[in-house]
C-alpha cells in the first residue's frame, strides 16, 4: 500500500489497513519522500513514514530512486536522477539516514524515465548495485520500469538486472504501460505486456521467487482481470520455485 | 553550485513553464503532464462537490490555475488544496457562483474529516462512575473529525443533492441567510448537518472546551424550548461530540 495514503491520524483507511494487517503481511510503498531531492527533502515526511512503520510493522518498506522537491515546492512525481557520483553520494546518505531513522532495511525501487541525462556516468543497474553495497539497502525491482527504460533509451533491461547482486531484490513490481509516439509511459493502466512477462521470468531466475505486486491503479478493470494477472505471476513463480527445489 | 542542484532547478523550472520550448526533450512534456494530472486528481478527490458544480473540463482549468498560484508543498497529496476556497473567492470566472467558496470550505472539511483521528466511543460505564453531582463539570469536546462552519448558503442541501445515488428533487433555495453547519464523520463517512440554534450553541461550546453544564446552558439560552439532553445525546451517539 502507498504509505502516504495512511498518514492520517485515523478514519476508514487506517481501520481497513489495521484489519488487513491482522491477517496478512503488508508492504509499505512510499511515493512522496524523494530520496534524491537536493533541496526540500522533508524530515517531517520521513518521520510520518516512521510512525506508520512503527504502528503497522510491515514486511517491507520501500521508496523510489527519484527526486520530487525543490524551489520551495513539491512536484509530486517520480522525477529521474542522473547516474553520477554526486547523485550516488546524495542518495546513499539519504538512504542511510532513512534506514537509521526506521532502524530497518529500506528497499529502493528503480523508476521509469522519459528523459535521460547526458551527464550519467554509469548505467542504472550499476548505480543501484553500488547504492546497495554502500548502504545495505534492498531493491524493489520494477520489471516494467526496466522495460520502459529499455524501450525509451535503448538500455538493456537484462543487463541492468545482471548488475544487481542476486540476494538484494526483495520485491518485484509488474505493471502495464502505454505505448505513445513520444515514449512508453508507465501508466499502471493495462495488462502486463508479454515482453515484460519474459523479463519477469528472467528476474525470477536471477533473484528467486520473491514477493510480486501487479500495479494497476488507473482504469482499474473488473476484479476477474486482476486475478487473471495475479494467477499468471503466481504460475511463473511456482515454476521457478519447483526448479529451485 | 553543485551540478545536481543546478540540474534539478532547471528541470523543475521547465516543468513549471507555461509552455514547453521546442528544443526541450519531448519526455519533459510527459513529466509536466503527469505532474499536473496528479495535482488535478488530488484536488478532484478533495473537492468532489465543487467539481460536480463547475463540471470536469472547467475544474481541470481551475486546478491548473490553483496549482500555479498555490504550489504543492508536501509529498502527501492529501494535504494539497487547502487554500482553494480563498482562491475561488478571487477567481473571476466563478464570481457569479457566490456560494462556491463556502462549498469548497465544506468539501475541504469533509476531506480532512476522512483522515481525522478516531474519537473514543461513548462509554456509559465511565459516566456512571462519576457522581451525578459532578456531571455538569465534565469536559465536552468536538470529535477530531468535527468542524463547525458558518455560511449564508444552504450548504447541507448542496451536499445532499450532490451525493452519489441522490435521486430526489434538485431545487435549492439560494436565499442568503445566516446558517450554521457541522461537518463530521458519521461512522466512517463524512456528513454535513444544518444546525438549529440549540445544536449550534451546544457544539460551539464544546468547540471552546466548555464543561457539560455550561454547554447545556448555552443550548437552553439559544433556544429555551429545546431539550438540551436529547440534543447532547444526538451528537454524542453519532460520534460528532465526545464526553
Amino acid at each position: 500500500m502507498h504509505s502516504e495514503n495512511y498518514f492520517g491520524a485515523g478514519g476508514l483507511d487506517r481501520h481497513v489497513l489495521e484489519r488487513v494487517r491482522a491477517d496478512f503481511p503488508v508492504s509499505l510503498h512510499g511515493v512522496g519522500l524523494g530520496l534524491g531531492s537536493v533541496e526540500g527533502f522533508s524530515a517531517t515526511h520521513a518521520e510520518k513514514v516512521k510512525q506508520l512503520v512503527d504502528w503497522i510493522e510491515p514486511a517491507f518498506v520501500s521508496e523510489h530512486l527519484c527526486w520530487c522537491a525543490g524551489q520551495a515546492r513539491n512536484f509530486n512525481d517520480l522525477l529521474p536522477l542522473p547516474y553520477t557520483a554526486e547523485a550516488l553520494d546524495l542518495v546513499s546518505a539519504r538512504v542511510r539516514e532513512f534506514q537509521d531513522l526506521l532502524r530497518r532495511q529500506v528497499l529502493v525501487e528503480n523508476v521509469s524515465a522519459y528523459v535521460a541525462f547526458a551527464e550519467s556516468a554509469m548505467a542504472e543497474g550499476e548505480f543501484i548495485a553500488e547504492l546497495v553495497r554502500r548502504t545495505g539497502c534492498g531493491v524493489l525491482l520494477d520489471v516494467n520500469n526496466l522495460y520502459v527504460n529499455q524501450a525509451n533509451f535503448g538500455t538493456d533491461a537484462l543487463q541492468q538486472m545482471q548488475s544487481l547482486p542476486r540476494d538484494c531484490v526483495k520485491e518485484l513490481h509488474l505493471a502495464g504501460h502505454l505505448v505513445t509516439e513520444t515514449a512508453l509511459i508507465d501508466t499502471h493502466g493495462d495488462r502486463v505486456a508479454d515482453t515484460v512477462w519474459r523479463l519477469y521470468d528472467a528476474a525470477l531466475e536471477r533473484f528467486g521467487p520473491v514477493a510480486t505486486l501487479i500495479e494497476w491503479d488507473t482504469d482499474v478493470p473488473a476484479l476477474g482481470v486482476l486475478l487473471e494477472e495475479a494467477v499468471k505471476a503466481r504460475t511463473r513463480m511456482e515454476r521457478f520455485d519447483a526448479i529451485a527445489a | 553550485m553543485p551540478l545536481l542542484l543546478e540540474a534539478q532547478r532547471e528541470f523543475g523550472g521547465r516543468l513549471l513553464a507555461p509552455r514547453a520550448a521546442s528544443s526541450w526533450p519531448p519526455g519533459l512534456r510527459i513529466y509536466a503532464g503527469n505532474m499536473r494530472a496528479n495535482w488535478e486528481k488530488a484536488l478532484s478527490g478533495a473537492y468532489p462537490i465543487v467539481r460536480k458544480i463547475v463540471g470536469a473540463p472547467f475544474f481541470e482549468g481551475l486546478a491548473r490555475a490553483y496549482s500555479a498560484a498555490h504550489p504543492s508543498r508536501s509529498g502527501d497529496l492529501n494535504e494539497f488544496g487547502a487554500q482553494l476556497a480563498g482562491f475561488l473567492a478571487d477567481f473571476p470566472q466563478t464570481r457569479d457562483l457566490a456560494f462556491l467558496p463556502d462549498t469548497a470550505r465544506m468539501d475541504w472539511l469533509a476531506h480532512r474529516a476522512h483522515f481525522a483521528a478516531d474519537a473514543p466511543g461513548f462509554d456509559p460505564a465511565r459516566l456512571a462512575g462519576v457522581p451525578a453531582a459532578n456531571h455538569a463539570a465534565l469536559p465536552l469536546h468536538l470529535a477530531p473529525a468535527s468542524a463547525l462552519l458558518d455560511s449564508a448558503w444552504p450548504l447541507a442541501r448542496i451536499w445532499e443533492i450532490h451525493q452519489d445515488g441522490y435521486a430526489g428533487e434538485l431545487n435549492v433555495d439560494f436565499t442568503p441567510q445566516s446558517r450554521h453547519f457541522l461537518v463530521y464523520r458519521a461512522g466512517w463517512k463524512a456528513a454535513v448537518a444544518l444546525l438549529g440554534p440549540a445544536d449550534h450553541a451546544l457544539l460551539a461550546a464544546a468547540q471552546r472546551g466548555a464543561c457539560l453544564g455550561d454547554a447545556l446552558e448555552s443550548a437552553c439560552n439559544a433556544d429555551p424550548r429545546s431539550d438540551g439532553e436529547s440534543t447532547l445525546a444526538r451528537w454524542i451517539f453519532c460520534g460528532a461530540l465526545v464526553l
